[in-house]
Formats: structure tokens, C-alpha cells, sequence
């Protein structure tokens, strides 16, 4: 009988589906994709160093260093960000380079797609970051292929 | 009117092909719509039996050379021509003609699908279609016994195997004992909870129908869907008394039918979304245990109502 | 015969049967799989079905890094699948191995081994992303039915694909399109 009441009310209290479009809402510590803000990048490479997919690449040059960022590798574990925030810290800085969006990563069609790529001049290290950096952000979909 | 041509109209107009198909698709989807909604889900929208219908149709098959190739691809519309056969029989409206001994016809052509899906899965030559077909022939025997004894003792009782007179009697004691056996047993013949094991999915892969694709897996879901309209229509028939006057209230009684089939197909929901599934042995010592002495005591009931009363 | 191809597509885009296959996957796609198909994100007011044979499937759903094991397997389901069909790599296992990018056990992402459509990230993904994923595969293989010029993606190695604007996805797709 008790299979046959709750039935019953689940009858009465209609779906509680969300219809196709809506999606929910994720929570406050939600992990999705790393956003990097070239800004405040120091160029430590720490967040390299800590990835455990190989998603975040580093090219080291002269004068400059490049930072990309493949989402389809990533396991948004969220090492790198905390990775970048601790070294801020140590470094007497309040800003870092990397956080998390809070936002599901979205679907995509072609291997590599969502790859990121960012050309980064380095600064003098000034303890307040005073000199305005140069950046540029080249979207690089085919570099790598299918790492 | 000659008879070849009623016949061929009631078998390829109403209640035949042509209305039995889009009522088979709507049966399918009240009944995944009721179980939806009893598990506070949406549920399919209204047309999801016909599109994948229609999307099955597009699909390719794997090529399948030789007899069995043949054999393989014959059992789906066999299965399909029996069951919309039976549904042809049915006497949805009243005065609708029909032959005495038209009962029989529509149990034999009721029984078909289930040979069908039992032959088709031996014929694939799928380790997963043998297990499936094994599994739907124990099953088969077990409720056939039941469903055949009941029918039987309601006939007895009443002195006809006519579906029309059956159509028109007043139900007794008897006869509603005889309809409770007959729904005891339908969701063993429409493949619904608690006795879905034959094609279970995830359980051997679908069963039976493992290797059928394409046009001929659309076939199977339209003869599944007709088989529901069928099994539905005789309880439908067994219950309401048909109430034959004029022409207006014979389109009441044929509504009257439809909305009766509809509320079986409700009840039946209510079982399949409330049951898990049974396995084998579980659901062939439930027929044999708990139904068949049921069913013995209609038929002798039903005899000794017929013979020394 | 330009209704019944219009029919036809509408029909595939309507009515996405799945066939679920895991290729060494650490469960957690998979379970996020089912729970897309439980009430509260219900892929069935799609169509959605979860079929029990790769034969009765349209799209077939992938999950995990292609172990050594687990190619043959993989190549015969999709072998099995019938024509027309998609495929949908769900997690980040599938699409680039992951974290397992070193291990020996492996045979690459999924792409080296079947051609795949639509590519769903995260580690697990949402169970909305994993329905909005099957939508779009759907969708691809009605409009591939569309233009019967355009087959199936390449193999492997070969990212030269224009960027699709995936915002489009979560907004309705399902409705808007028009086949």
C-alpha cells in the first residue's frame, strides 16, 4: 500500500522536472573553467608545475612567456588556482592570476576547440605592479592537437 | 453487404489497420506518460510513439544474406498482421457482425506476437536472443494457462464463443471473477512490470529483439503497441454491456469502449510504475501457484453453473 | 519526397535513442548519465530512450579513456550501431585522456579509434550538459540528414573544424530548429 500512496502523491504534486532549456544553478565553490587575467601573472609557473592533466602549458621566452589553457584536458580540480593564490601570498601580492568560473564548461564540436593561448610581456618585478603589461590573447585552437 | 468486403473493411479500416495503428501509438503513449508522471516526470510529449516510428524507419539494417536473413525479417510482420488481425475482431461498435466462434480467432491471433518474439529470438542466433526467448517461453506457458482457462470458464458461462453476445451480456459472479484473472495476466502478455523479464533491457541486452534494427524494430514497437489495443479491447469487451439502440448510441458505446481500454491501460500503468521486475522463476510460480487455482475455480464453477443448473 | 526527408529528419531529431558504452571510465560519467535520465533533469521529455542494444540506438555515448582492453570492444559496438548515428564523447576522458595522459594502459583518446560528433567536458559533467550534448548530436544528425552531402567527422589529428557558437545550445534548440 505504500508504493500506491506515493504514487498517489506523486501525482498530486505534479513533475519536478526541469523543462530542457532550464538548467540549474550551481553552487557558491562551484569548479568550472579557469579564467587567467594577465594582468596580475608573474610568470612562476607554479600552476604548471601543479596541474594533474597537463591542461595548462607554459613557453617560457624572451621577455615574454605564453600561457594556454586546454579545457578539454582539464579535471578542474582547481590545484592551479589555489596554487596561484598561495604564491601571491608569499610574494606580498593581493591579486592572482587565475580563478575558477562558476558555470558549467560549455559542449563543443571540434577536438581542441576550446583551447586558449594568452602572450604575456614580463614585467620588472616591482612590488607594486605600477608598469602596464602588454597582453595579447590569441585564441589558438590547433596547437598540440590531441593532448 | 458481401461479406468479403465487411470483412476486408473491418480488417483494413475500422476497427483494422487503418484506426488500429494511431491507437496503438496513442496507447504506448498513455502509458509511458502515466508511468512518467507517476515517478514526478515529465514524460514523452504526445506524437514520441509516432516520431520514433518514423525515425526507425529511416534506419539502415545489417545485411543479413540467406533463408534466415529471410526468416529473421518475417517474424516482425507477422507478428504485426496478427495482432492488427485481432484488433479487426473486436466489436467496438455494436451490431458490428462477427461469426460464432470469432473468440477463438482473436485468442489465436492474440498468441501469435509471443511465438513470433520467441521464434525471432532463436532465429537471430544471439546468445542474448536464446536467454530472452527461453526466458518469454516459460513465461508464455505459465500465463497462458490462466488467461486461456478464464476466457474459457466466461464463455461457458454465457453459452457463446461470440464476441458480439459477449460483448451485450450482463456480468455475473462469475464473469467478473473470470475479468480479474484476464488482468492478472495481461501484464505478463503486454511485457510490463512486475513481469518484464523477457525484454528487459540491461538485464541481456533486450532479449529477444537484440539483433533486429531498422524497419523491422519498428515493426516490433507497432506490434506491441496493437497487442496493448488488443488485450485492452477484449477486457474493454468482456466488461461494458453494449447497449445496441439506435445509431447515436451506438458511437456512445464505442466510446464508451475507448475510454475502458484507456482506463485498463491506466491500471496496468499504475502496476507497471508500482512493481520492479520479477525474476523467471519468481513470475512462473506466481502463475502457476497463486492464479491457476483461481482460474480452476472459475472453469468449474463455470461447468457446474452450465451443466447442473 | 522533399516532405518525406523533412519528416525523416524531424524524426531523428525528436526521437535520440542512446546506447551507453564505458571504456574503462572511473564510473562517475556514467553515473551522471543515469541520473539524466532521472526525474529531475528527465531526458524522456526529449525522447530520450536508453536502448539495451547497440542496435536500436541512434547515438552512442561514451565514457572513459579508451583503455588497451577496451579498443576492439569499442570499435565492434560502434561497428554495431546502425546507420545514421552519432557519437558523444561525455567527460574529459574521452576527448583527451585526462589526467591519465601517461598511463600505458591506454590507447589514446577516442577520436584515433571512431569518428566522434559532439564533445561534452567536465570531470564529471552536469547531467544538463550531458542532455544538452545529445541534443546537439541529435540535431547534427538531422541536419546531416538535411544535406546528405555531409558525413560523419574525420578521424583523429585533424582540428581544423570551424568554431561552432555553442552558446546557441542551451537555449532551445530542440524547438527552434527547423529541420
Amino acid at each position: 500500500m505504500n508504493i500506491l500512496t506515493m504514487l498517489w502523491k506523486n501525482l498530486r504534486r505534479g513533475y519536478q522536472t526541469l523543462l530542457f532549456p532550464a538548467r540549474p544553478k550551481v553552487t557558491a565553490r562551484f569548479r568550472g573553467l579557469v579564467q587567467f587575467d594577465p594582468a596580475f601573472c608573474t610568470g612562476c609557473a607554479v600552476c604548471r608545475m601543479r596541474c594533474t592533466s597537463r591542461a595548462i602549458e607554459f613557453k617560457a621566452g624572451k621577455g615574454e612567456f605564453t600561457w594556454s589553457y586546454n579545457p578539454g584536458q582539464c579535471t578542474f580540480c582547481g590545484r592551479c588556482v589555489e596554487g596561484c593564490v598561495e604564491h601571491a601570498l608569499k610574494e606580498g601580492h593581493t591579486e592572482h592570476a587565475l580563478s575558477q568560473q562558476q558555470d558549467t564548461p560549455p559542449i563543443y564540436v571540434t577536438q581542441g576547440e576550446l583551447k586558449k593561448s594568452y602572450t604575456v610581456a614580463r614585467r620588472p618585478p616591482a612590488p607594486k605592479p605600477a608598469a602596464a603589461p602588454v597582453a595579447t590573447p590569441t585564441p589558438n585552437p590547433a596547437v598540440g592537437g590531441t593532448q | 453487404m458481401n461479406p468479403m468486403l465487411t470483412a476486408l473493411a473491418r480488417m483494413l479500416i475500422f476497427p483494422g489497420l487503418l484506426f488500429a495503428v494511431p491507437a496503438a501509438w496513442f496507447f504506448l503513449w498513455v502509458e509511458r506518460k502515466a508511468v512518467a508522471r507517476m515517478q514526478e516526470r515529465v514524460g514523452p510529449p504526445f506524437m514520441q510513439p509516432f516520431w520514433d516510428f518514423m525515425k526507425l524507419l529511416g534506419k539502415s539494417t545489417p545485411p543479413r544474406p540467406g533463408i534466415a536473413g529471410f526468416i529473421m525479417r518475417a517474424w516482425p510482420l507477422i507478428a504485426v498482421g496478427s495482432a492488427a488481425g485481432a484488433v479487426g475482431l473486436l466489436p467496438v461498435l455494436p451490431l458490428s457482425g462477427g461469426f460464432e466462434g470469432d473468440l477463438i480467432l482473436l485468442l489465436a491471433l492474440l498468441e501469435l506476437p509471443s511465438i513470433c518474439i520467441i521464434a525471432a529470438g532463436f532465429s537471430s542466433r544471439s546468445i542474448f536472443g536464446e536467454i530472452g526467448s527461453a526466458r518469454e517461453a516459460a513465461l508464455s506457458v505459465s500465463y497462458n494457462i490462466v488467461f486461456l482457462l478464464a476466457i474459457v470458464s466466461i464463455a461457458a458461462s454465457q453459452h457463446t464463443f461470440r464476441l458480439e453476445a459477449l460483448a451485450a451480456m450482463h456480468p455475473t459472479f462469475l464473469t467478473v471473477l473470470g475479468i480479474v484473472a484476464i488482468l492478472i495476466c495481461l501484464p505478463a502478455k503486454l511485457h510490463i512490470n512486475p513481469f518484464s523479464l523477457p525484454n528487459a533491457e540491461q538485464e541481456i541486452y533486450s532479449g529477444p529483439m537484440t539483433e533486429y534494427a531498422g524497419p523491422e524494430l519498428a515493426m516490433w514497437e507497432l506490434a506491441h503497441g496493437l497487442e496493448w489495443v488488443a488485450a485492452t479491447g477484449l477486457v474493454a469487451t468482456l466488461v461494458a454491456p453494449h447497449i445496441a439502440l439506435a445509431w447515436g448510441t451506438s458511437l456512445l458505446a464505442g466510446c464508451l469502449f475507448v475510454v475502458l481500454s484507456v482506463a485498463v491501460v491506466l491500471l496496468l500503468s499504475v502496476l507497471a510504475a508500482a512493481t520492479a521486475r520479477l525474476a523467471i522463476d519468481s513470475s512462473v510460480r506466481f502463475y502457476w501457484q497463486c492464479t491457476l487455482i483461481f482460474a480452476v475455480l472459475a472453469i468449474s464453477s463455470a461447468l457446474f453453473v452450465r451443466f447442473w443448473l | 519526397m522533399k516532405l518525406w526527408k523533412r519528416l525523416m529528419c524531424t524524426a531523428r531529431r525528436k526521437s535520440p535513442w542512446l546506447f551507453h558504452m564505458n571504456s574503462g571510465s572511473c564510473n562517475g560519467c556514467d553515473i551522471e548519465i543515469i541520473a539524466a535520465l532521472s526525474p529531475r533533469y528527465d531526458a524522456e521529455q526529449l525522447g530520450v530512450l536508453l536502448q539495451g542494444s547497440p542496435r536500436h540506438a541512434d547515438i552512442l555515448v561514451v565514457t572513459g579513456p579508451v583503455t588497451n582492453k577496451a579498443v576492439n570492444a569499442v570499435k565492434t559496438v560502434y561497428d554495431q550501431v546502425c546507420g545514421p548515428k552519432a557519437v558523444v564523447a561525455i567527460g574529459s576522458c574521452p576527448a583527451t585522456t585526462n589526467v591519465y595522459i601517461d598511463s600505458r594502459t591506454l590507447s589514446g583518446p577516442l577520436d584515433k579509434h571512431i569518428p566522434v560528433d559532439v564533445y561534452v567536458p567536465g570531470c564529471p559533467p552536469r547531467p544538463d550538459a550531458i542532455i544538452a550534448g545529445v541534443v546537439k548530436a541529435a540535431v547534427l544528425l538531422a541536419e546531416r540528414g538535411m544535406n546528405a552531402t555531409a558525413g560523419p567527422p574525420p578521424l583523429a589529428q585533424n582540428a581544423s573544424g570551424s568554431a561552432q557558437d555553442d552558446s546557441s545550445v542551451g537555449s532551445g534548440v530542440v524547438r527552434e530548429v527547423q529541420p
